[in-house]
């Protein structure tokens, strides 16, 4: 008989891997099985054409919380770091906007299109670092149940109110428009020109199926400014190696505290007893049993597929099949053999060696929106693109390399035809897009991966393609991540918890959600150990 | 200060005389100054055509909240409401169509004719409006509360919206906190199924908003506009003799508690001396002195127009000029020889016939997408080829509108942007006219033929001829960054101003939301408060 295990935790992704670190680390016996041949998840990097390592999902990092590299000690397992400076948008008229890392180097730049958007900027600067204070204990932190009068849970929405209070008037009146306001209204208050906003604002649409004049995206531009905030190590950056580098290097803290790892072996039924997970079954049929079940995948599949309708409250079901996926975004990851020649500023150059950006003007942004709503991919797309091969050259072979192109937007639902008709139209109009700008781009294109959201949902098991295991909008965040009632990392059935993106705080390579979880799973460890002592 | 001091109120709109009612009955005098030769603001009956009378902007009362109308009781000034019942009539180019009543299993039966599942629904999604209403009510009859020094009765009032919050139970409370921020597409579609029945109360959420259905926030809106009527299509009540007679009979109750009403008196200036108000300037070039300003025109004219702007706090000032006040909304009204005919609808039209059916408003957009494309329209600086109208015949209930055996249609035409990318709006208010045509007539064939007459109110001649800065009909978006605490702005949503004396009692302020005069009532009761 297979032996037993304190935790198992599903997926193998940097979530699933982080919570088991810690809860390895806290001395408990834990397994996690990952479906596919390699971790990650969608922090992942694979060979798919021969000698170019892909980081196929997510390619930059920043979010990652820095207590989570001191704990597990990241860098000794392999974590390195690359920075990632500035990002560079091209426009069709042969001018450019390029903000990079040096401060006063972007508002020189800044002022070439706008003297009084280069004023306007320091001042923005200087406001969002309050902002980003104000958020971040937030991210770390097990959200109340704003319902009840218990202690615990007014104390915490105390916290926040007085946090609150004490913000200068100006901070406050910030705060609360990034709450609720579009991010193309809110850059609209502090800036004229327009490339500037729609490249801004593009970081306030990136995974979610909103527009840039949205409201709610203006918290999302928040969610992705915090990496850009304290100093360099956390500003955005490549892993070495790729993006799967991350996951690696967590697998490796996670073994070295005695974690359990096992590939190829894809979950099929979390097995309840009286109410109470007990285990797993696997596809291949073998069952096995733990204390614990700590579930990284995403509510749908942990709820609906795992389980069964009957063992869960049909409130609690129907909350789940409420929750929004809508994946929006694809990724087009392509081998070069030579460099991208822009036409506004040819030539090698740093520019290369940051993001580069589709995203020419806020009309642009809003349009291919538009499409999307009516369930077309975007006929001109906003494209995030890297070439990691630059700064990070073990990703390709000598001379040659990576262009990794985040693009969005693909609605899962297509109004005609499927993913798999529209795929390589799909590519190729993402090619055609960023050919307008890099003439040379179609001649040293030597190969290509197209990922559509169908194939996102297929080969990395993110429901409907969305990148964040679940809309990041105003309604399903904080205590109602992933659903009202249940934002506590905790389910309506005892000893199975969830642990991945789709809890708060939520997506980005931030392993937030996975230590939080492995918080309150020791916790209730505790406490149940008590209550039986008690009961003896 | 001593009672009987001077006030003056800018502007005769709804909340303006209000505002004067309860000013009055406190002791103070109110002067109301309009710059118009009536007095009414947005709800006025004007004759638009030799003969033919149509509540020319606004069409339909708010109604308005219950104490404001118990204490002005407007019924005894020459104002008889009428209310049509089908409330709202919602065709769709196919022939089906649905008839919403006051009586929400009367018209949960005719939407089962089209799918039970949502004539179910609808008497659900009724019952869990009624029970938000009531708390969403309690809040819009407050002061939005100081954040830094809550008074005394701020903390009274947040004690008792947190008691009827919690009444609500734990489900309701996650549902409205998950509502609000929702997109009202999505609102409605956890309950509905058929997209005629979504898309008719989807409109609710973002009307004269620039938000589209699909717009994250929206469902706020229309649950703010639940407070005022929890039937899910809104009111549709209207004032025989159109609105100004609703407006006039508000001016009536002003002066009989011993406001003085002046019309065609346009003020000009707001003079003021040490950071306090001191006296108003009349287009005219007379004077008159006061101890205390309520402006019930909108606050960036009230801020940018009537004051000098230099003296305005620049962080204030700055606020003012971040408050989105772009309308899109435009007012079609048609002089016609005979009431239409919709002859595909004569299958769907409802036991109470014809005339019945088209006696409240009628609501063209029959889809959330054609809702948001004719959203998406503005976003780029066009009106909608396709528009959502919320039509009305007054003329059905109230044949003193227009000659003998003649109508007036009346229509909200939205998406229709302020700032438009080609041409002016002068130039292009033709073009609209047709376009509300075009799309009338895809209903009722014969339209055309029958029009005598056509008024384009376009978002320019709001801003012109009816003062609203930017054409908005609400003196600023609705939307979840510009309400309660934050209408108009952070810090000053208590209905003072940095400049002491001069107070806002307009839709600008908290809760604006149509003629319901809680801005009016609320903002008199501040005042009274701050002035005594």
């Amino acid at each position: 008989m297979a032996q037993h295990y304190d935790v198992i935790v599903i997926g193998g992704g940097h979530n699933g891997l982080t919570n088991a670190a810690y809860l390895a680390k806290a001395g408990k016996k834990v397994l996690v099985l990952e479906r596919r041949h390699v971790l990650g998840g969608a922090a992942v990097t694979e060979e798919i054409i021969p000698g170019f390592l892909f980081s196929e999902c997510s390619y930059v990092v920043s979010l990652l919380r820095p207590e989570i590299i001191r704990d597990l000690d990241l860098p000794r397992h392999g974590l390195e770091i690359l920075p990632l400076d500035g990002t560079f948008t091209p426009m069709p008229n042969g001018n450019y906007l390029w903000r990079m890392n040096d401060h006063g180097r972007t508002v020189r730049e800044i002022r070439r299109h706008s003297r009084i958007d280069a004023e306007a900027y320091e001042e923005f600067s200087k406001m969002m670092t309050p902002m980003c204070r104000f958020v971040k204990p937030i991210l770390s932190m097990i959200p109340p149940d704003p319902t009840t009068l218990r202690p615990k849970d007014l104390k915490q929405l105390h916290f926040l109110l007085q946090r609150f209070r004490d913000l200068s008037s100006d901070e406050r009146y910030t705060l609360v428009q990034l709450m609720t306001m579009s991010a193309a209204d809110f850059l609209d208050q502090w800036f004229e020109t327009d490339v500037l906003k729609a490249t801004m604002s593009a970081s306030g649409i990136i995974g979610t199926f909103l527009g840039i004049r949205s409201p709610g995206t203006a918290y999302v531009l928040l969610h992705h400014y915090m990496g850009e905030i304290d100093g360099a190590f956390r500003s955005w950056g490549f892993s070495r190696g790729g993006t799967g580098a991350i996951s690696n290097a967590i697998a490796s803290a996670a073994r070295e505290a005695g974690v359990e790892i096992r590939t190829k072996a894809a979950v099929s039924k979390i097995i309840v007893r009286n109410g109470r997970a007990s285990g797993v079954a696997l596809s291949s049929g073998e069952e096995i049993t733990a204390s614990v079940i700590s579930s990284s995948v995403d509510p749908h599949l942990t709820f609906e597929r795992f389980l069964d309708p009957s063992e869960l409250p049909s409130d609690f079901l129907e909350e789940v099949k409420r929750y929004k996926f809508r994946g929006s975004s694809g990724k087009v990851n392509l081998a070069l053999d030579g460099l991208p020649d822009f036409k506004c500023m040819p030539g090698d150059g740093a520019h290369l060696r940051g993001a580069m950006s589709i995203s020419p003007s806020v009309e642009y942004m809003e349009r291919g929106y538009d499409d999307a709503k009516y369930g077309n991919f975007s006929r001109r797309p906003y494209v995030d693109m890297v070439i990691p091969s630059l700064t990070d050259p073990s990703v390709a072979p000598p001379g040659k390399h990576v262009l990794s192109c985040f693009v969005q937007y693909a609605p899962y639902k297509l109004a005609q035809g499927t993913w798999d008709d529209q795929r390589e139209a799909f590519g190729d109009n993402v090619i055609n897009t960023l050919s307008e700008y890099i003439p040379n781009l179609k001649k040293i294109i030597v190969g290509r991966q197209v990922l559509t959201p169908l194939d996102l949902e297929r080969e990395f098991g993110l429901t409907q393609g969305n990148i964040f295991q679940g809309e990041l909008s105003l309604e399903q965040l904080f205590f109602l991540r992933p659903v009202p009632g249940w934002a506590y990392y905790k389910t309506p059935i005892e000893s199975l918890y969830m642990c991945g993106s789709a809890t708060h705080p939520g997506g980005g390579i931030m392993a937030a959600p996975g230590r939080i979880a492995s918080q309150v799973i020791l916790k209730e460890w505790k406490g149940a150990r008590s209550a039986a002592k008690a009961g003896n | 200060m001593p009672l009987g001091q001077k006030v003056v109120v800018i502007g005769g709109g709804h909340n303006g005389l209000i505002t004067a009612f309860y000013l009055a009955k406190g002791g103070f005098k109110p002067i109301v100054l309009e710059r118009r030769e009536m007095v009414g603001g947005g709800a006025v009956t004007e004759e638009f055509h030799p003969g033919f009378h149509a509540s020319t902007l606004a069409h339909t009362l708010g109604p308005l909240r219950p104490d404001v109308a118990r204490d002005l009781q407007v019924e005894k000034f020459d104002c008889q409401i009428l209310q049509p019942d089908p409330r709202v009539f919602a065709p769709a180019p196919d022939g089906r169509a649905l008839l919403f009543y006051s009586d929400i299993h009367k018209t949960a039966g005719g939407i089962a004719r089209l799918s039970a599942k949502d004539g179910e629904r609808y008497t659900q999604f009724a019952e869990a409006l009624e029970e938000i209403a009531g708390v969403f009510a309690q809040l819009c009859s407050i002061t939005p509360p100081a954040i830094d020094k809550p008074t005394p009765e701020d903390l009274w009032n947040l004690f008792k919206t947190g008691r009827g919050v919690r009444s609500l139970g734990k489900k309701r409370i996650f549902d409205l906190l998950r509502w609000g921020p929702m997109a009202v597409a999505d609102f409605v579609a956890e309950f509905f199924e058929t997209e005629l029945i979504r898309a008719t109360i989807a409109a609710r959420g973002v009307f004269g908003t620039s938000l589209g259905p699909w717009s994250a926030g929206s469902t706020a809106v229309l649950l703010l506009r639940a407070a005022a009527d929890a039937n899910p299509v809104g009111s549709a009540a209207f004032t025989k003799g159109g609105l100004g007679r609703f407006t006039n009979a508000l001016a009536e109750a002003a002066k009989q508690a011993g406001a003085e009403i002046r019309t065609n008196a346009e003020v000009r200036h707001i003079r003021t001396k040490n950071g306090a108000v001191v006296a108003v300037e009349l287009g005219n070039g007379e004077e008159i002195a006061v101890e205390a300003v309520v402006s019930g025109v909108d606050p960036k004219r009230t801020f940018f127009q009537l004051l000098d702007a230099t003296q305005l706090d620049p962080r204030f000032a700055q606020r003012m000029k971040n408050l989105r006040a772009n309308g899109t909304v435009a007012k079609v009204n048609l002089a016609l020889n005979d009431l239409p005919s919709f002859p595909s609808l004569a299958g769907t039209i409802g036991q109470d016939g014809f005339r019945s059916a088209l006696s409240g408003r009628i609501h063209i957009g029959p889809e959330i997408d054609y809702l948001e494309r004719a959203f998406d329209a503005s976003k780029y600086g066009e009106f909608a080829a396709a528009p959502w109208l919320d039509v009305t015949i007054p003329t059905i209930l109230d044949p003193s509108l227009a000659p003998e055996g003649k109508h007036v249609l009346s229509a909200y035409v939205q998406f229709a942007p302020y700032k438009l990318k080609q041409g002016s709006w002068k130039e292009r208010a033709s073009e609209l006219g047709s376009t509300v045509i075009k799309t009338l007539s895809n209903y009722s064939p014969n339209l055309g033929n029958l029009v005598e007459a056509i008024q384009v109110i376009t978002p320019a001649d709001l801003e012109a001829t009816y003062g609203f800065t930017g054409g908005h009909i609400f003196h600023g978006e609705l939307a979840l960054d510009q309400i309660f605490t934050m209408r108009p702005v952070l810090d000053w949503a208590r209905y003072k101003t940095p400049i002491r004396g001069l107070f806002l009692c307009s839709n600008g302020t908290h809760p604006g939301n149509g003629l319901t005069g809680a801005s009016g009532a609320n903002a008199a009761k501040e005042i009274i408060h701050e002035l005594r």
